[in-house]
């Protein structure tokens, strides 16, 4: 376990490198990377288990929301639930911290909690916001890829988490309409080596390419025989309206912790 | 609890900035965006500029068009219509000093929190007090409104009723929406907004119909009728104080103030621009409704006159459509007062005016059940008297009282300068504005029938009463 104590510098380092995130600074693989973890405080009784482990490596931004009804004001949800919110809330963050991650908390009032994770997400610049369910240990890793848009910003979470563990990692490419299999294996290939530039041992590494009629069906089937999945944000187009995101079906249907990587935002 | 300052706190990340300086770029937007972590969380703002023009217009449309046109043409003629311009310049020279204040103190709370923190707590007591039952009588108003549309539909399916239907009907609306704020519906925002949207489709329609129609495109121009009425200009006025209920909702956009994103933008536009957009629709339904009917016969239809103008235009389908659109109007406004007057229970319940009990939330449902209950309760019993004018007319009392000392706190304010007090919104020509809106708002309350005159009196001496009983020991002018 890398000790990052400096956990000051975090927001200013990002702020500093002028291009907004879009081109992140490759020569900072130890840089911890940030993850929401939104956890509806006041309703859920505990953490889920293992989180604290999955996630020992992360700066992890602990955020504890509660959902108020519109026809309460939240100052009034606040008074009345602040100090119980807060006490949980660091309860969490204590079992994050012994399991080696750095945390933040906050604690959020709101009627729309979409809007919260989106704000804190982007005040804090989080690489990826956990889906958080329970697992037992760690051992296997998901990672599909779609396409190279935003593989650099997944294969940078993959890696700050479990380059100094021993998680085995899987890549998974589902081949495109007009792609060849050759085209995917080189395809993932590279995202491979990328890996083990960045630090995991090509071992750990493990590629399956394949044709899948739905991708995401594929995904989540094959979700079931490994911890974790780790999958990007796609951009919300007519499908992702009538059947969710991707990564919220395959979060839906695989129990398990998913982490959605989410797309570099734009400065405002 | 207060929230004085973000510097007091050890960990936002707004940190570096310890001077909340009023020409900030984006700490600004930030803190506007959310307020400061005191230590006990965070508050998302979820209302936007569209949410919020929704409240106001959505409180208040019920009201001026579909039930008022009736009374106010059989009392005022076709200068109905003036006594409707008159509400809406009263209730923009309100508006305007009310968005300032709003804009200095975003805090849920509204009218209340202003008075108490600019005037103290006697003052801020008999308005909070004032307020909640101001807006339990405005309740109680739109309900046996709702009553009466549905009422209508009975009517209009032919079903002959043995006893006139509004008023129990209002009553068991009011019981059903108290029942249904209890118990979280969770998105009441979205639906105000699609209400809001329908209503205003419906009602642009209609009226761009009904005034081609009575400007003579459509065939023999009506003949007009005496503008003023017989009286001159004292029922005209008298008028305007009774129908002033249909521009009580901008206030209701200030009591969610804590809700609103950008507040130093978003209030402003809200309040004023909800009061625009009602009052060009009411002088326009009075313009279009007299020259329909005479205005004597406007009056013999009643809370439901704007079916029976729909209907003459264009039949049946006229008449239901306003009568759907009358349901909804009055159904929205309803529903928004029962929210607000739970939020004044809570506004003056957390300073410590009315005992804590009163804004306690239920955990499991999030809703404040007690204070629900404080304005539920009473308004079913109100709405169970009928008295349609006497209602409204206390609702507007007891909310011109709330504007006139929003104007003398404006005033002074403005005089006093206090540290605390950094609008990001001045009203223009504040002094003077806030001046005329109110003596403005005091003047229209002399017009008012003598008996509304007492009984809001009445509540304003008690509510007095209970602040020397109870709550003499509190200070609230300046506390944040």
């Amino acid at each position: 376990m890398t000790e990052t104590p400096t956990d000051d510098g975090e927001r200013a380092a990002n702020d500093d490198h002028g291009a907004p995130g879009d081109r992140p600074d490759a020569a900072a693989p130890t840089d911890r990377p940030s993850v929401l973890v939104p956890l509806e405080v006041l309703k859920g009784a505990s953490l889920p288990n293992g989180t604290p482990e999955l996630l020992a490596n992360a700066h992890v931004v602990l955020l504890g929301y509660h959902v108020i009804p519109e026809q309460t004001a939240a100052e009034q949800a606040r008074e009345q639930f602040g100090e119980t919110g807060m006490a949980k809330l660091d309860e969490f963050a204590d079992a994050f911290a012994a399991a080696g991650a750095d945390v933040e908390t906050r604690l959020v009032f709101t009627h729309d909690e979409a809007t919260t994770i989106d704000r804190l997400i982007y005040e804090h610049d989080c690489l990826a916001v956990l889906v958080p369910n329970g697992v037992a240990q760690v051992e296997s890793v998901l990672f599909p890829l779609r396409g190279t848009v935003g593989v650099e910003r997944n294969s940078r979470l993959v890696a700050g988490l479990f380059a100094d563990t021993d998680v085995d990692v899987t890549l998974y490419h589902a081949l495109g309409a007009d792609e060849s299999p050759e085209d995917g294996a080189s395809f993932a290939a590279d995202v491979a080596a990328a890996l083990a530039e960045r630090g995991i041992a090509e071992d750990r590494i493990d590629t399956v390419v394949e044709d899948a009629t739905v991708p995401v069906d594929a995904i989540a089937d094959r979700a079931a025989s490994y911890d974790v999945v780790v999958m990007g944000e796609t951009d919300p187009s007519v499908t992702t309206f009538v059947f969710g995101m991707p990564s919220a079906q395959v979060a839906e249907r695989f129990l398990g912790p998913v982490l959605v990587v989410q797309r570099a935002r734009p400065e405002e | 609890m207060d929230d004085s300052d973000p510097t007091a706190t050890p960990d936002p990340p707004s940190a570096p900035d310890p001077d909340p300086g009023p020409p900030g770029g984006d700490a600004e937007t930030l803190a506007a965006a959310v307020d400061a972590d005191t230590g006990a969380g965070e508050l998302e703002r979820t209302i936007g500029l569209v949410g919020g023009l929704a409240i106001g217009v959505g409180t208040m449309v019920g009201a001026g068009i579909f039930v008022f046109p009736g009374l106010a043409a059989a009392n005022a003629g076709p200068a109905a219509s003036l006594s409707f311009a008159i509400g809406a310049v009263i209730a923009l020279l309100v508006a305007l000093p009310a968005s300032e204040l709003a804009t200095a103190m975003p805090r849920s709370g509204g009218g209340y929190f202003f008075i108490s923190r600019g005037l103290g707590t006697a003052a801020g007591a008999v308005v909070g007090l004032g307020l909640w039952l101001g807006l339990v009588f405005a309740s109680a108003f739109y309900l046996v409104g709702l009553g009466s549309y549905a009422g209508q539909v009975f009517l209009e399916a032919g079903i002959a009723l043995p006893v006139d239907p509004a008023v129990p009907l209002g009553v068991a609306f009011g019981v059903g929406l108290t029942v249904l704020s209890l118990f979280g519906t969770e998105n009441t925002a979205a639906l105000q907004n699609g209400i809001v949207v329908l209503l205003l489709v419906i009602l642009t329609v209609f009226l761009s119909y009904g005034s081609l129609d009575a400007l003579g495109v459509f065939g023999v121009q009506s003949t007009p009728e005496r503008f003023f009425p017989p009286g001159g200009a004292l029922p005209v006025l008298q008028t305007a104080a009774l129908v002033f209920t249909s521009y009580l909702g901008f206030a209701q956009v200030a009591t969610v103030a804590g809700d609103i994103r950008e507040p130093s933008r978003n209030l402003p536009l809200a309040m004023v621009g909800s009061v625009l957009i009602v009052g060009v629709l009411y002088v326009v339904t009075i313009f279009v409704a007299t020259s329909a009917f005479g205005s004597a016969r406007l009056g013999e239809f009643g809370e439901t006159a704007m079916v029976e103008v729909a209907r003459s235009f264009v039949g049946l389908p006229g008449a239901l459509a306003i009568v759907f659109a009358g349901l909804l109007a009055t159904f929205s406004s309803a529903n928004a007062s029962i929210l607000s007057a739970s939020r004044a229970v809570y506004a003056v319940s957390r300073d410590g005016i009315l005992p804590a009990a009163a804004s306690r939330l239920n955990l499991a449902y999030g809703t404040p059940h007690v204070a629900l209950g404080l304005a539920g309760g009473p308004i079913v019993v109100l709405a169970a008297t009928g008295r349609v004018a006497l209602l409204a007319e206390v609702a507007s009392f007891l909310h011109l009282v709330m504007y006139g000392l929003i104007c003398v706190a404006l005033i002074r304010l403005r005089r006093e300068r206090p540290a605390w007090y950094d609008p990001s919104f001045r009203c223009p020509a504040g002094v003077a504005v806030a001046g005329v809106g109110g003596l403005a708002s005091f003047a229209l309350i002399a017009f008012m029938q003598p008996a509304s005159i007492g009984v809001g009196a009445a509540v304003m001496l008690a509510a007095y009463g209970w602040y020397r009983h109870y709550a003499t020991d509190i200070e609230l002018a300046g506390d944040f």
